[in-house]
């Protein structure tokens, strides 16, 4: 899952990078408005959390700016703008979810996940489950036919976007875009390196091969 | 409180008129009688000397030669008579009959009217003339009363005409002055609807005796919305600013470093959380408009939908939450104070309702009610009255139905509302704001 983060408080941003990532989210962070209209309309970022009062170009601007274009990136408005009508706006302006700063980290990190699971169809679900298996994303753990599997974090990071993505071809690159951060890291074959870690621990037909377009979950193997 | 302008024209405008319509008509009569007696006094010594030219002597001395004289003299009470008197001698004309005229002593033209036959009233004018070498005294006289009974009877038609007069004039002032007044009225309209929230500016197009008054008003309301807006726009700043930190306040009790002291760690959170709770409510207070701005409005079909979408994704997931409202209903309040009332009222009434929370808004005369009912477990009767106490609560960890409803006093409160705690027939809470139409 990768996060842009647009927050013009460098240590709020800090910690907020450091909590995510520790999450398994890969995390841009931006500090200016027009910046952040002009990347979040390019990289295919998975979600959005926005400041409103930022630099540059104002936050609800940035967000009507999205919106025109037809990008449908959930957004998730965190600002210290708490009046309902503020809310209300940012509403109407598209965004997804609302959260007033001062704010619990762990309830951002809860909005974060369910904002991710209602934009993927797993609409009023607390755990994420798909084809038998059913991740913890607390503990970063999958239950599957009543035992718990732990998991990497890498593993887990790679689990958590197939089953998000349940029965969808999705080509090495695309997964790399999504799930790591930096060239390096996308360039190597770790990525076959988790897939085979993920086999190995599922059941070989968890993950099926593509040849030539990618990997496809199927959880045929959980189900079985 | 002054009575109205058109009262007070249309009275002073009587009074002037009445008193113009008795100078006139009593100056026009006497005038005119003035007029009149003086040309009787004329004709009058014309007759004496008329009289004076008929006495001729004749063989027993001095005669009236009757022929020489008017006839009507001869014809009983036919309103002119004489009386000539020499030498003891005392001649009456026919026409006073049995009357015995008293003469006045004075000579020349008598200013007072004499009682003659039949009730008339006589004018008289009494000549001395020597002739024949005999002093004679010629007293003549003339009936005045038919002038006296027209001028009555002009009077009476001078009255009457007055009075008609005076009504058409009225009437037309009454249409005059509504018609000149119009545009005022037209501005006393505006600003109910003012009141109303059915507007929020006065119509410039009026004549120029009113524009430096609409003008002013309209600045005045312009200056309060910027005002208000600065304000409310610097308090966003400075919540901002206050608030940020404390975010990264808040995120950095997650380092292991204070995770590792619990209690501190605690204590930090709760003095947090305490400034955050206080930010909160005194920056909704200083944000209210209350009432302001005359103009504000809130119309329930537009700003209700966006509420619930909002509510709904906050707690839509477990509750039901439905809204009614009477149609077409706008409520004369600025929009951010009511959403924030609520914002506040709906999202307490969530955090204790088991599966649904209901809001009704509507008008009964001149007061808003709006009640919102959940089916929580309520609060018991003895201790409402706490919780409606200002700052109740604030210090405690939840901020449970103390706050919310806290905020929600405010806000009523600058809306001069009412609230009350009732029970719900859902078998919750029922929360009840009551606010009255501004006069």
């Amino acid at each position: 899952m990768r996060l842009l983060l647009v927050e013009d408080n460098v240590a709020l941003a800090d910690e907020l990078c450091a909590g995510l990532q520790q999450l398994g989210y890969v995390v841009d962070w931006l500090t200016d408005g027009r910046d952040a209209a002009y990347q979040g309309a390019v990289e295919p970022y998975d979600l959005i959390i926005l400041d409103l009062g930022l630099p540059g170009l104002p936050g609800l601007e940035v967000l009507a700016q999205w919106r025109a274009a037809a990008i449908t990136t959930p957004v998730l408005i965190l600002t210290a703008r708490s009046t309902w009508s503020e809310r209300i706006d940012g509403l109407k302006a598209g965004a997804d979810d609302y959260l007033t700063k001062p704010f619990h980290q762990e309830e951002l990190y809860l909005r974060v996940q369910g904002l991710l699971r209602r934009s993927h169809g797993f609409a009023n679900q607390n755990h994420l489950s798909a084809a038998g298996l059913r991740l913890d994303e607390a503990r970063q753990r999958v239950h599957r036919q009543g035992q718990d599997i732990d998991l990497t974090g890498a593993e887990f990071r790679l689990l958590r976007y197939f089953m998000m993505h349940s029965g969808q071809v999705l080509s090495k690159s695309h997964l790399a875009e999504h799930l790591y951060d930096g060239e390096t890291e996308r360039d190597s074959n770790v990525l076959e390196v988790h897939v085979n870690h993920l086999r190995r621990k599922l059941g070989r037909a968890v993950i099926e091969t593509r040849r030539g377009q990618g990997y496809c979950f199927t959880g045929n193997g959980a189900s079985q | 409180m002054k009575g109205s302008i058109q009262r007070q024209l249309t009275f002073s405008l009587a009074l002037l008129l009445i008193i113009m319509l008795l100078l006139l008509s009593q100056v026009g009569l006497w005038v005119v009688d003035h007029g009149l007696r003086q040309h009787m006094q004329d004709n009058l010594q014309a007759q004496a000397e008329s009289l004076l030219a008929a006495l001729e002597k004749g063989p027993q001395g001095i005669e009236l030669n009757r022929h020489k004289h008017d006839a009507v003299f001869l014809k009983p009470f036919s309103g002119e008579y004489f009386v000539i008197e020499f030498d003891q001698q005392r001649w009456r004309s026919r026409s006073l009959w049995d009357f015995s005229l008293t003469v006045p002593e004075r000579r020349g033209f008598s200013n007072e009217l004499i009682a003659g036959p039949e009730q008339q009233q006589l004018l008289i004018y009494q000549a001395e003339y020597r002739r024949y070498k005999t002093d004679i005294k010629v007293t003549v006289a003339h009936d005045y009363s038919p002038v006296l009974v027209s001028f009555q009877r002009a009077q009476l038609i001078g009255i009457g005409l007055g009075v008609l007069a005076l009504l058409l004039t009225l009437l037309l002032q009454r249409l005059l002055v509504r018609r000149a007044l119009q545009p005022l009225e037209h501005v006393r309209i505006q600003i109910e609807q003012l009141q109303l929230g059915q507007r929020s500016q006065l119509e410039q197009d009026i004549p120029v005796e009113l524009q430096p008054l609409v003008q002013q008003v309209n600045r005045l309301l312009q200056h309060t919305e910027e005002t208000l807006q600065r304000s409310r726009k610097g308090l966003g700043n400075l919540g901002h600013a206050l608030k940020t930190p404390l975010a990264v306040l808040m995120s950095l009790l997650h380092r292991d470093e204070l995770q590792r002291q619990p209690e501190l760690s605690t204590a930090i959170r709760e003095q947090l959380e305490h400034i955050e709770q206080r930010i909160a409510r005194e920056l909704t207070r200083a944000r209210l408009s209350g009432d302001a701005l005359p103009g504000a409005f809130f119309v329930c079909a537009q700003e209700l939908p966006g509420l619930f979408q909002l509510m709904n994704r906050l707690h839509g997931d477990i509750l039901t939450l439905q809204w009614q409202a009477t149609p077409e209903l706008r409520l004369p309040y600025d929009r951010d104070d009511l959403l924030e009332m609520l914002g506040n009222l709906l999202d307490n009434a969530c955090k204790w309702a088991d599966s649904r929370v209901e809001l009704s808004i509507e008008q009964q005369g001149t007061a808003y009610y709006v009640r919102v009912d959940d089916d929580g477990p309520g609060i018991e009767e003895s201790q409402r009255e706490q919780v409606q106490r200002r700052g109740s609560r604030l210090d405690e960890h939840s901020a449970g139905h103390g706050l919310g409803l806290g905020i929600v006093g405010d806000i009523v409160e600058a809306l001069h509302g009412t609230v009350q705690l009732l029970d719900s027939p859902l078998g919750g809470l029922r929360v009840e704001i009551c606010l009255q139409q501004r006069a």
